[in-house]
């Protein structure tokens, strides 16, 4: 059984890589080799080792609590707790062989034992109708902020006030700052039904433009105060939280243009959330900035074209 | 009037699911179209909406071509944005004359709270809310009694004749020829990617025995062999 299941695995894996085309496949095993790099040379000691092991854990959590298919394999496999583990034992081998390579013993024991306890939670987030009044100063056209604020509203709001009357302290503002741009990383993930982007009745440039300005204003009303408080206690580091907020800028412009670069109606698109993880990355590692900005500029062309097809009538 | 004329629509080639098909729909009218599963019904409804290329023919609105902003168009499978209520998803709609808690009286939808917790026949009703927000004079509407209680299915098919009578043109499709019998002008039975047969009204009952007969001929045989 298990086996006939991590070979339907395999043969979804291999039709990932088939819609992404073989340029894309080359230059995402690229970054994938260098990312192996830097994780490989991060890993060789402490406490390095443990960030790595804590990182993975980390992925390996919100994957199990997002993935859509446990009602099913708990419906249909008896054994479906040990079908997660062999999952998460092959998601993680890389990372364990790393560990094992640097003699880093005590984090690979975590590591192991960690896949193990995953396995165990049976926790599903509850979904809240919360209709707040921030709710209703997000407009109607700009849903993917409604989705998202619903579902991490009680993370950010805590968090954007401990940000502002913590501002006084010279890390506290760049740090939320960072969270704060990541959270929206996740509001584009989902492809909407057709009937929503028709509902905005524009062609596809006018579309992107109307999607990347209401990114611009909602991400801008909640970090321009606290950026604004940073300022004030350490003006002569205003350049840090400035820089911040236009590297996030660039990411959220990347990742719209990215979903409507591969959008299809009603569908998570693997090629996206893949891009969409490099631009993650690009918050972290520098280097991949550059990368980001040339492939916004190339997605920008492709999101029109795709988007040409739903939209060709409001030309 | 919508002309459709020698439409051909493959998903793969060479099979081909709309093969040369050609129809007329008349305006003020509700069109019912029939088929089997896997007939081509979804196809020819992607088609004429603009979200399925043909490979080969046309379809045009009186002398020019149809385009999205005449139609609106209810799709089979219940799929909405996650963690959005029904009034946000209502809302993305520009009608400011639609009173939407007036027309949800009729369906009863707690349109506060988040879509994901609504049954399927819920999803159904908003989506319909949906559609007679947009206000189109085409609407197109792919199996719209699925899912739905017998009270609704009859507050709907009510509303789709008092469309009509505003002078709204309709294109439905069903599986369940009785649910279209009662409610459309005109009747297509769509077989093998072709429109095989049309008939008015006074037709109906011929048709729908017709039908039957010839499913029922058709299968006798191997459910007698199945069964014995």
């Amino acid at each position: 059984m298990i086996a006939a299941f991590l070979n339907i695995r395999i043969k979804q894996f291999i039709r990932a890589m088939s819609g992404l085309g073989l340029f894309r496949v080359v230059f995402l095993s690229g970054l994938l080799g260098f990312g192996a790099f830097v994780i490989f040379m991060l890993s060789s000691g402490e406490p390095n080792s443990y960030y790595v092991t804590g990182g993975m854990v980390l992925m390996l959590i919100i994957l199990h609590l997002n993935r859509r298919d446990k009602a099913f394999l708990k419906t249909h496999f008896n054994a479906y707790r040990l079908l997660f583990l062999v999952e998460y034992a092959l998601i993680a081998f890389p990372i364990a062989l790393v560990l094992s390579i640097h003699s880093q013993w005590i984090p690979l024991l975590l590591l192991i034992a960690s896949i193990g306890i995953v396995t165990q939670l049976d926790y599903k987030p509850k979904q809240r109708s919360t209709n707040s009044l921030l709710q209703r100063l997000i407009p109607s056209a700009g849903f993917e902020w409604k989705a998202g604020i619903r579902r991490s509203l009680f993370f950010i709001v805590p968090l954007w006030f401990i940000g502002l009357g913590t501002s006084f302290f010279i890390g506290s503002v760049p740090i939320v700052l960072f969270i704060l741009g990541i959270i929206p990383i996740s509001f584009y993930e989902n492809g909407e039904p057709i009937q929503m982007i028709l509902s905005y009745e524009k062609n596809s440039h006018q579309f992107l433009w109307l999607k990347i300005k209401l990114q611009l204003i909602l991400y801008s009303a909640i970090t321009l105060p606290l950026i604004g408080a940073f300022i004030l206690f350490h003006t002569e580091f205003w350049y840090i939280p400035f820089i911040e907020y236009l590297v996030f800028i660039t990411l959220h412009i990347f990742l719209i243009l990215t979903k409507y670069t591969f959008y299809q109606p009603n569908s998570k698109s693997p090629a996206a959330s893949i891009f969409a993880s490099i631009g993650a990355l690009a918050s972290i590692i520098a280097v991949f900035l550059p990368i980001v900005w040339l492939l916004s500029i190339r997605f920008y062309v492709k999101s029109v074209k795709n988007l040409n097809f739903y939209l060709d009538d409001y030309n | 009037m919508i002309t459709i004329k020698d439409l051909t629509v493959s998903y793969e080639k060479p099979i081909k699911v709309i093969n040369g098909l050609s129809l007329s729909l008349g305006e003020d009218t509700i069109h019912g179209i029939v088929g089997l599963n896997g007939s081509g019904k979804t196809t020819l409804l992607n088609t004429l909406y603009g979200i399925k290329k043909p490979d080969a023919g046309e379809i045009r609105h009186d002398e020019s071509p149809l385009t999205k902003k005449l139609m609106s168009y209810l799709v089979t499978e219940n799929f909405f944005y996650s963690n959005i209520t029904g009034r946000e998803y209502l809302g993305l709609f520009k009608n400011q004359a639609f009173d939407e808690d007036k027309w949800n009286q009729l369906f009863l939808l707690p349109l506060d709270q988040i879509i994901d917790g609504y049954s399927t026949g819920m999803k159904k009703k908003l989506a319909l809310l949906g559609i007679l927000k947009q206000d189109k004079p085409i609407m197109i509407l792919d199996e719209p009694f699925n899912g739905l209680d017998i009270e609704t299915c009859r507050v709907i098919r009510s509303i789709l004749l008092r469309l009509k009578e505003k002078g709204k043109t309709i294109v439905i499709t069903s599986h369940i020829i009785e649910t279209l019998t009662n409610l459309c002008d005109f009747i297509h039975f769509l077989e093998n990617g072709a429109i095989k047969i049309s008939h008015d009204k006074t037709g109906f009952n011929a048709f729908e025995r017709e039908i039957f007969e010839s499913i029922e001929n058709r299968n006798v045989q191997m459910i007698d062999d199945l069964m014995k």
